[in-house]
């Protein structure tokens, strides 16, 4: 039944769904095997996800363009409020699916190795799917109502793979603050939305972003409504000030890291903004506000990565810099740029993270990197597949990172961010240099590992994923982004974000070698040659000595680093002790003043009773006296009133 | 020999110096019934100020009350609450204080009660009749036509309400009678 | 010309002051039966101030005898009664102090 090009659609929601709810419910039972049916639902995903996201991105003239909608059925229905929950894929839907769903599948593939050892098996597969449908339906929702209940599931899955061993404290802690982050982002979310409510009565996409761009929104209106959406991405997309969480949540199982935490769940905010691109154009103010987080977040968490020695954590700061990077790039307006940075961003930090699992997973558990080394002998495989995920974050042509990483800094210079273009060279610089020190401290020199003789190469079942994401690692930036601008991504999406550039007077301009885009591609490949040779030249072999010269010299600078530049201790000041200084002085407030209130009336209460029960003394005179003292206080205010 | 109009030598009418003389006595021997110590000589007083208003109501006109107060009220009352304190009378009657200690407000209160009274009723407007002498009203049979006229139903109540109290006294007074008497 | 008993007020101002020493008795003394006579002067008090008007006022001609009468027997009924009362209490409680009668007192 292909009466529209949607008819599968709903099964990419569906599949998901029936293999979380079977694998909850049966998983247990099923033990080893409890991964067959949640895998092959995926698998499933996968081939309808291409079937749909292929022709989008080639232009299909149903899929691509504007896209087709299709609606399922009515959500709320309130007088004149009408939420309802329906499917809309477009180019950018496309660029996500192909993502969201090849890196799940391959994540799924892994994770049959990786926690082959784990007892509880079956709940993880449950939970990756429950992710799945979660990030789907963010993905491919038309009403923001529905975006916004797909964000807090998404959200919950988090929490609960974060969590997964939550026998243990860390990662319980991890995930409290993961989704309690979040929530505050959430806060401002939910308040857009309602700001988005109260001026176009909806929050069907398509009719709020027509509403945008015929300027039913402008000014202040604009600003704030925009910048309270934007905060829903800051939380979820751990951009600063709300980054803390991610480096947190390394504590989860590296599969996890790899699916959520790279390629997935962080982009959400990032497409949250692009999806709403009219209304971000619409304000200039929180445009530079974007940016200026984007690109300051980039810069912060590269610093950070400089210093730490936990191999997921380098990895975690790393993802934190790549997404202040897409920010940076919404902020200038380059929209383009950042959804194809999102991409193979996607890909190559997937690559990285599961290799990063493989390596752990052959030094026996260990994550510290100052315990690793020499190992580029023993496992020979992740150590190919982690250089070329390490070459393509380091921007180095011709693989995927150089491609969408040259033209967001091109596009942030040519749109006259000079001040963007300038840090995002110093980080591309940066990064180039903490991602060879990875591969240095972990793969060359002498070995420091504790007990050499078990290092081992991975199963299949996690090799063969690395393998599958070096190529579009290598490949996927040519694919999508060559021509320079006139690539598929460009044709893809340039009818998506016309309106939104429209609005910010961008032209399209024709790509120029010898011109101003020559120069900044030279110079982006300059700056990512010398981070590279600089980091390799410094951790190719065990160069103690030197590097213990350098720290000394830059003490203050190496301990603010290594401390993550004391944010989460300012938190804990903050919010932690403080707020437990304030919830102290409530209580006592609600002890003394609101108890003592209700408790004082009850002891005013009776104690004026014990008084005015003297009065009752039984004798029959005194309450005669008492008549005879009414009756003249009446007789006598009666005289002087009446008289 | 007429008397002379007034009193030789003070110069105020009989009658006032009737009323004065009588009002003296009752004002007197109604203080001392009040605050007198034995309790004996305070109902001997009473009966010295019911005999005395028994004067008064003469002056006033109004024999037949006078006559009734000295039948009823002195004959009767006083006589019975002789007997009561008789029958009440303990060992330690004379060592006992006589007054509550709320004795100084209750004399605060009933001496402001006193004052408003007079005070509200002598300066009000009555527009009463002016006698020369003493009151000269009319006469029993209007009395007796108004009580067995227009007030025969509070005449009736009131006889009723005796008969019930004389009923009520005998039962309170009763002594408690013996179970075996009873049922023998 | 009587000064005195020819006129309303001088009768008034004796049934007060009557009344107010009545009064004074029935809230300080201890004993029932000083009480009980206390209320007698009270009563005659008024019983004066009834024949007074009666006398005084010619609206209200035989009215103020049978008024008084009336308020004799009925003070008759009182004494018969509360006299009874007080000799059915002493029997109970040995004593005719009423501030000893307190079991009512909380």
């Amino acid at each position: 039944m292909t009466d529209t090009p949607l008819s599968t659609a709903p099964l990419l929601l569906i599949l998901p769904l029936i293999g979380f709810a079977f694998t909850a419910a049966f998983g247990r039972r099923l033990g080893k095997r409890a991964h067959i049916v949640p895998l092959v639902a995926i698998a499933a995903v996968w081939v309808l996800a291409m079937g749909l996201a292929i022709p989008a991105l080639l232009g299909d003239p149903a899929l691509g363009g504007e896209g087709s909608s299709l609606t399922l059925f009515t959500w709320i229905a309130s007088g004149d409020l009408i939420f309802n929950v329906g499917i809309h894929v477009d180019g950018l839907t496309g660029a996500l699916l192909l993502v969201v769903t090849s890196v799940g599948a391959l994540v799924h593939l892994y994770s049959v190795g990786y926690m082959s050892h784990d007892g509880s098996y079956w709940r993880f597969f449950a939970y990756l799917n429950l992710f799945m449908f979660s990030m789907l339906l963010l993905v491919l929702a038309d009403n923001l109502l529905v975006v916004f209940a797909a964000w807090e599931l998404v959200g919950l899955s988090s929490y609960l793979l974060i969590g997964f061993w939550y026998t243990k404290t860390a990662p319980g802690l991890a995930a409290k603050k993961a989704f309690i982050t979040n929530r505050v982002g959430d806060v401002g979310f939910a308040l857009g939305l309602m700001g988005l409510v109260v001026v176009f009565g909806s929050l069907d996409i398509h009719t709020v972003l027509a509403g945008v761009e015929a300027g039913a929104l402008v000014g202040p209106a604009a600003t704030v409504i925009a910048l309270l959406i934007f905060c829903g991405a800051v939380g979820k997309s751990a951009q600063f000030p709300l980054h803390v969480w991610l480096p947190d949540a390394m504590e989860g199982p590296t599969p996890v890291s790899a699916l959520i935490h790279a390629a997935t769940m962080v982009n959400a905010g990032v497409y949250l903004v692009a999806r709403m691109s009219p209304l971000f154009a619409a304000s200039h103010d929180a445009m530079l506000i974007v940016a200026a987080i984007g690109i300051f977040t980039a810069i912060f968490a590269a610093s950070i990565a400089f210093t730490q020695t936990d191999i997921k954590r380098v990895l975690a700061f790393s993802t934190l810099s790549q997404l202040g990077y897409m920010f940076a790039a919404l902020g200038v307006g380059a929209w383009i740029p950042a959804i194809f940075h999102l991409i193979t961003h996607g890909f190559f930090k997937g690559l990285l993270f599961l290799g990063s699992g493989s390596v752990i997973h052959a030094v026996n558990g260990e994550q510290e990197m100052t315990k690793m080394g020499g190992l580029w002998r023993k496992i020979p495989i992740t150590y190919a597949t982690m250089l070329i995920g390490t070459v393509a974050i380091a921007g180095l042509p011709p693989l995927a990172g150089f491609f969408s990483k040259d033209e967001i800094l091109g596009e942030a210079f040519k749109f006259g961010y000079t001040w963007v273009w300038f840090v995002g060279m110093i980080v591309a610089a940066m990064t180039a240099f903490y991602m060879f020190r990875l591969m240095g401290l972990t793969f060359w020199g002498k070995s420091r590992v504790h007990d050499e003789s078990h290092v081992h190469e991975s199963p299949w079942t996690m090799t063969l994923p690395l393998i599958i994401l070096a190529v579009p690692s290598i490949a996927i930036g040519a694919a999508l982004g060559f021509p320079f601008a006139d690539g598929v991504l460009v044709h893809a999406l340039e009818p998506i974000f016309h309106p939104a550039s429209e609005m910010l007077g961008h032209e399209h301009e024709a790509w120029t070698l010898f011109g101003i885009d020559g120069l900044l591609m030279l110079a982006s490949v300059t700056v990512a040659s010398i981070g590279t040779v600089v980091g390799v030249r410094l951790f190719r072999s065990d160069n103690n000595e030197f590097l213990g010269r350098v720290t000394k010299r830059l003490q203050p600078l190496y301990d603010g680093s290594r401390n993550r530049w004391y944010f989460d201790d300012l938190n804990d000041l903050v919010f932690v002790r403080f707020g437990r200084k304030v919830a102290n002085a409530l209580w006592w407030f609600d002890r003394r003043v609101v108890d003592g209130t209700v408790n004082g009336v009850a002891t005013l209460t009776s104690s004026g009773g014990r008084g005015l029960r003297q009065i009752q003394t039984g004798r029959v005179q005194n309450y005669a006296l008492g008549i005879a003292f009414g009756l003249v206080a009446i007789a006598a205010a009666y005289l002087v009133i009446a008289g | 020999m007429p008397l002379p109009p007034t009193i030789p030598f003070i110069g105020i009418t009989w009658a006032d110096a009737l009323f004065l003389l009588l009002g003296g006595v009752v004002l007197g021997s109604a203080t001392l019934v009040v605050l007198g110590r034995d309790i004996i000589r305070n109902g001997l007083m009473l009966i010295l100020t019911l005999g005395a208003l028994a004067g008064i109501y003469v002056v006033l006109g109004a024999s037949i009350v006078a006559g009734a107060q000295v039948l009823v009220y002195i004959g009767a009352i006083s006589v019975l609450i002789l007997f009561a304190i008789m029958l009440t009378q303990s060992k330690s009657a004379s060592a006992q204080l006589n007054f509550q200690t709320q004795a100084l407000p209750a004399a605060l209160a009933s001496a402001l009660i006193g004052i408003l009274l007079a005070v509200a009723l002598g300066a009000t407007q009555w527009g009463s009749t002016v006698y020369n002498d003493t009151p000269d009203p009319a006469g029993t049979a209007t009395a007796a036509a108004v009580l067995f006229g227009p007030w025969l139903l509070a005449f009736e109540v009131a006889s009723v309400l005796i008969l019930a109290a004389v009923i009520g006294g005998i039962y309170l007074a009763m002594k408690p009678a013996e179970s075996e008497e009873i049922e023998a | 010309m009587s000064m005195i008993a020819g006129h309303l007020e001088p009768y008034l101002v004796l049934s007060s002051l009557l009344f107010s020493i009545g009064a004074f008795g029935f809230l300080a003394r201890r004993n029932a039966i000083s009480m009980l006579m206390s209320i007698e002067v009270m009563l005659n008090a008024v019983n004066l101030a009834a024949l007074a008007f009666g006398a005084f006022m010619p609206t209200l001609a035989g009215q103020g005898v049978a008024f008084a009468l009336l308020i004799i027997a009925v003070a008759a009924a009182e004494a018969t009664v509360g006299l009874a009362i007080v000799i059915a209490i002493y029997r109970n409680r040995k004593t005719p102090l009423v501030d000893e009668y307190d079991a009512m007192r909380q």
